[in-house]
């Protein structure tokens, strides 16, 4: 974090208090407490090992973060902990609202990857500030955006307010792999204690920086579906002394040519359509025509190849398939028997897994070829699930109005920009549900020193600061009325 | 069996008719053969028994079996020679003395077998198992068949009291397979003066077999007298990576397979030594029809285009008229949700004598035309080099006289009518050792293999009883043949 940026959250800070002063005024101190509140919970949070290895323990967390909302006044039958693992309960909690609408759900996984403390700098383990950022494993992805979440309701709670809708917050495990313990079984379990108008993920950062200069605010509001394929290529062998043209490898690569030409169809949704609408607002004067040209029906063609020049663009417009893993043969001298890759998809919502697989035979246009679908799990199976990634609703106003306005206020050049993740987070199974899901964390981070997953993870502290603010007072405002 | 004993009985009868001056003092013939074929089936048997595996196995205990075999048969101990680096692979050498009136023949076979797991196998792979016709073992072609074969002959020739015109020494190998150096290599740079000779006659020419045979019934008869070398090259892009959500054009998958490609419509220029040469003009003489003109038409100066590509669809064909290159293996990618930082292919050659395998690997990068893959040279011991050694594959060993007369004596003998073809082995054998010290060298193999079911190296590796006494017999004849003048 530079000192620039550091000013700038200052600056930010004096904004809130003057705009909002003639608001309900949240006291001054009550800001202050917040963020000493925000920051022990992480630190609490980022102490507790909560990998998918035998030394994590998500329950651990949940309870500690349980404790922490009975000490606040949170009636015990509004805090559940709940799970079919031991070592992976999920926390639900709830504050009453005036049930003037239904509720808004919450949802922040606490599981986190792994990380060894031998790759680190400092101990992953421990939260660590440093120069004007805090490090630890799972600052960003993401016990920094849970306890921004939990800061909020406890302050709400604290500050003896009544929204006008029950406020659920789901604190929640195997996001990152393990099983189905978080979300999903939350969901299928106990669908009355999560039921909600909406959902809003804090699983990814908003406040996208280049140079250290804030790009706009994204507003994660759809998700391709991932999905990964096996191809697989058999033979029947042989010495290599004597090669014969029926080949695994060459049958393979053959596939594998035809398949990196092949394009999935330009198709818009709801919300890539608002993000190239709104995009184009900020871009450059080439670049905002050529949205503007691949939203007119038909859309421009060499706009949409230009486009599509860039990775990201690519894969708002389109499904995309790409080879990922190879492997062939069994000794540098025998022919070989057998030659598999995998391909892994990222399919636009409206399209199932099983229509994607079918292409990819079609494409791929050799029966030597088998494609087959393979599940997180590690199963293979001849065919993929039908179903069909959630197709995203028009963007809820009552969700974008007031963050459209508090970016407004908190960063007065920034807009906000629906966007469609690459996938896959547990925005899937809420969406899948019927909630529509929303996701943001008011986080500064620039993309390209995104350490999610990585080694030194960290996030600013003036912007942890600051997304703590700033989300409690989005939470004010969305259920205000 | 009963039709193959039939068989073998002909074969021995036409023997007895044809070699019949040579053999006149033999004290019975039928009853020596019938005594040779058992003491042959014993050593068979006692050999598959030892494993002697680069893993579990033991080649010394073979090799000590084998010594003392000679021994007791009255061989004096300084003529057999048991040694060797390394504890578990130590080789035997031993010497049958003739008059000395020309240089000694060097006879070589490898001891060592390549893995076999009892589960993969129908029968226990180190039991000899007669069924339904076959021997059933690991190594029954390749090749302790022609191990037993040249033991039992060299134990015959002793007990008659043989006495050729040259000394015919046998070394019987480790590390044929596999493994390192402690074998025919070994040998030839530690002890030449027991192995040197006038030339060496190598009983695994054709992965332990020269006849090639149609449902049993002979076709031609082999004589290696060159072999391509083996050559392994590994290709590598890499590429920055990223996430599988955002794939680029530039991606390391994308670009090996496309390089794949390239080398898979690539054929290597056509290319006759004398002794492919000598195979396609003795095979047209044979053969009929097409493919007889074919193999006459690209033995002329300009070879015919035609032909070839007509000629070359045949594989074993193909790889006898020029160097071989083909993607045995694939690597890539380290996680199904991330871009390829890495790919990688094993390319394996068979490299035409003359050639060297630098060349080749000069060869696959122009081929490739992507100077964002590079080839690499992977050597036995799996080594990595950014080249390839500049030797070049050995010339073909000139057909002898002294060697080839006799053989197609003795061929004609027991199998009136079959072709003597000189012939380029696809594969490498420790003939390589003996070239480059010098000493011309021939894979003679009398035991003959069905064209579509050579099982060298896979499961239930097995070689037809008939094939193996009559191999026998040949065998015996041939060394008598060889050395009776």
């Amino acid at each position: 974090m530079t000192a620039g940026s550091c000013v700038r959250a200052a600056a930010a800070a004096l904004l809130f208090t003057a705009v909002s002063a003639a608001a309900r005024a949240p006291a001054a101190d009550g800001q202050g407490a917040s963020n000493a509140l925000a920051r022990e919970i992480l630190s609490q949070l980022i102490a507790i090992n909560t990998t998918d290895s035998p030394r994590g323990n998500v329950t651990t967390a949940a309870e500690a973060m349980a404790q922490r909302l009975r000490t606040a006044g949170f009636p015990a039958d509004d805090v559940h902990i709940l799970g079919p693992s031991d070592r992976k309960k999920n926390l639900v909690v709830r504050l009453r609202g005036a049930g003037q609408h239904k509720p808004v759900l919450l949802i922040g996984h606490l599981d986190v990857v792994e990380a060894r403390r031998e790759d680190w700098s400092t101990d992953p383990f421990q939260l660590v500030e440093k120069d004007g950022d805090f490090y630890g494993r799972g600052t960003l992805d993401m016990k920094g955006p849970d306890a921004i979440m939990l800061a909020s309701l406890i302050r709400l709670k604290q500050e003896g307010f009544r929204p006008a809708r029950d406020i659920i917050l789901a604190l929640t495990a195997d996001e990152e792999g393990g099983g189905a313990n978080g979300v999903q079984w939350l969901l299928e379990h106990h669908r009355e204690l999560v039921d909600a108008q909406f959902v809003l993920s804090g699983d990814d950062y908003s406040v996208l920086t280049e140079n250290g200069q804030p790009l706009f605010f994204k507003l994660v509001a759809s998700e391709k579906v991932y999905a990964d394929f096996q191809l697989r290529v058999t033979n029947k062998g042989g010495h290599s002394s004597e090669p014969v043209p029926d080949n695994a490898i060459y049958t393979l690569t053959r596939g594998l040519d035809r398949l990196a030409a092949w394009e999935f169809p330009f198709e818009l949704n709801a919300v890539t359509r608002e993000y190239y609408r709104r995009l184009a607002e900020i871009e450059s004067p080439q670049r905002a025509a050529d949205m503007r040209a691949i939203l007119r029906d038909p859309p421009d063609g060499q706009a949409l190849a230009r486009l599509s020049e860039d990775a990201q663009d690519r894969s708002i417009t389109r499904t995309t398939c790409v080879a990922t893993r190879l492997e062939a043969g069994h000794a540098n001298n025998a022919l070989p028997q057998r030659a598999e890759a995998v391909v892994n998809c990222r399919i636009l919502p409206g399209h199932s897994p099983e229509e994607v697989r079918q292409r990819l035979v079609q494409v791929l246009a050799d029966p030597a070829i088998t494609v087959r679908y393979l599940a997180s799990d590690g199963t293979l199976l001849a065919e993929a699930p039908a179903n069909r990634g959630f197709a995203p609703p028009p963007l809820a106003p009552e969700v974008l109005a007031p963050l459209d306005q508090l970016v407004a206020e908190t960063w007065p050049r920034l807009k906000v920009i629906p966007a469609m993740a690459a996938g896959a987070s547990d925005a899937t199974y809420t969406s899948a549900a019927g909630l529509p899901t929303y996701t943001f964390s008011p986080l500064t981070v620039d993309p390209n020193d995104d350490r999610a997953h990585g080694r030194d993870e960290r996030i600013g502290v003036a912007s942890f600061y600051q997304a703590t603010e700033f989300f409690y007072r989005y939470l004010r405002r969305l259920t205000a009325s | 069996m009963p039709l193959c004993t039939l068989r073998f009985a002909v074969a021995t009868l036409f023997t007895t008719l044809m070699a019949g001056a040579a053999l006149a003092a033999d004290r019975s013939g039928a009853a020596a053969d019938a005594a040779a074929d058992r003491l042959a089936h014993e050593v068979f048997g006692q050999l598959i028994g030892i494993n002697t595996t680069d893993s579990a196995g033991n080649v010394t205990t073979a090799a000590e079996a084998m010594a003392q075999r000679f021994l007791a048969a009255g061989f004096p101990a300084a003529d057999v020679v048991v040694a060797g680096p390394e504890e578990r692979k130590k080789n035997l050498v031993v010497r049958l003395r003739g008059t000395g009136k020309h240089r000694p023949v060097l006879l070589i076979g490898h001891l060592d077998v390549v893995e076999a797991r009892r589960e993969d196998w129908s029968t226990d792979p180190f039991q000899l198992v007669e069924k339904d016709g076959y021997f059933y073992g690991r190594g029954v072609l390749d090749m302790k068949s022609g191990d037993a074969i040249m033991v039992a002959a060299l134990l015959r020739l002793k007990q008659e009291g043989y006495r050729g015109s040259r000394d015919i020494i046998l070394a019987l190998t480790a590390d044929e397979e596999g493994g390192c150096c402690n074998g025919v290599e070994w040998l030839v740079r530690n002890h030449r003066p027991l192995i040197d000779a006038e030339f060496a006659l190598n009983h695994d020419g054709v992965v332990g077999y020269s006849i090639t045979s149609d449902h049993g019934v002979p076709q031609q008869f082999a004589l290696s007298a060159t072999e391509k070398m083996y050559g392994d090259y590994q290709l590598t892009v890499t590429n920055r990576g990223g996430h599988s959500s955002l794939p680029r054009p530039d991606n390391a998958i994308y670009e090996l397979a496309a390089a794949l490609l390239n080398i898979n419509r690539y054929t290597f220029p056509f290319e006759l030594n004398d002794i492919t040469r000598g195979y396609f003009e003795r095979m047209a003489t044979v053969g009929r029809g097409q493919t007889a003109a074919d193999m006459r038409a690209i033995t002329r100066t300009p070879p015919d285009g035609e032909a070839m590509a007509r000629l070359a669809r045949d594989p074993e064909l193909n790889s006898m008229m020029r160097t071989t290159c083909v993607a045995t293996r694939l690597e890539g990618g380290h996680a199904n949700n991330a871009l390829a930082q890495r790919a990688q292919a094993v390319v394996n050659c068979r490299i035409l004598p003359g050639h060297s395998k630098e060349e080749v690997r000069q060869e696959l990068m122009r081929v490739l035309n992507d100077p964002a893959i590079t080839v690499r040279y992977v050597a036995d011991d799996g080594a990595i080099s950014d080249t390839a050694p500049e030797q070049r594959a050995l010339p073909p060993s000139p057909l002898l006289p002294q060697v080839v007369e006799p053989l197609e004596r003795t061929t004609a003998a027991i199998w009136p009518g079959l072709p003597v073809v000189p012939f380029m082995n696809a594969s490498a054998t420790d003939g390589i050792y003996t070239r480059a010290a010098g000493i011309p060298t021939y894979g003679v193999a009398g035991i003959a293999v069905d064209r579509d079911d050579v099982r060298a190296h896979g499961r239930d590796e097995r070689v037809r009883v008939a094939s193996f006494y009559t191999g026998n017999a040949f065998f015996y004849r041939y060394l008598r043949a060889l050395t009776a003048q």
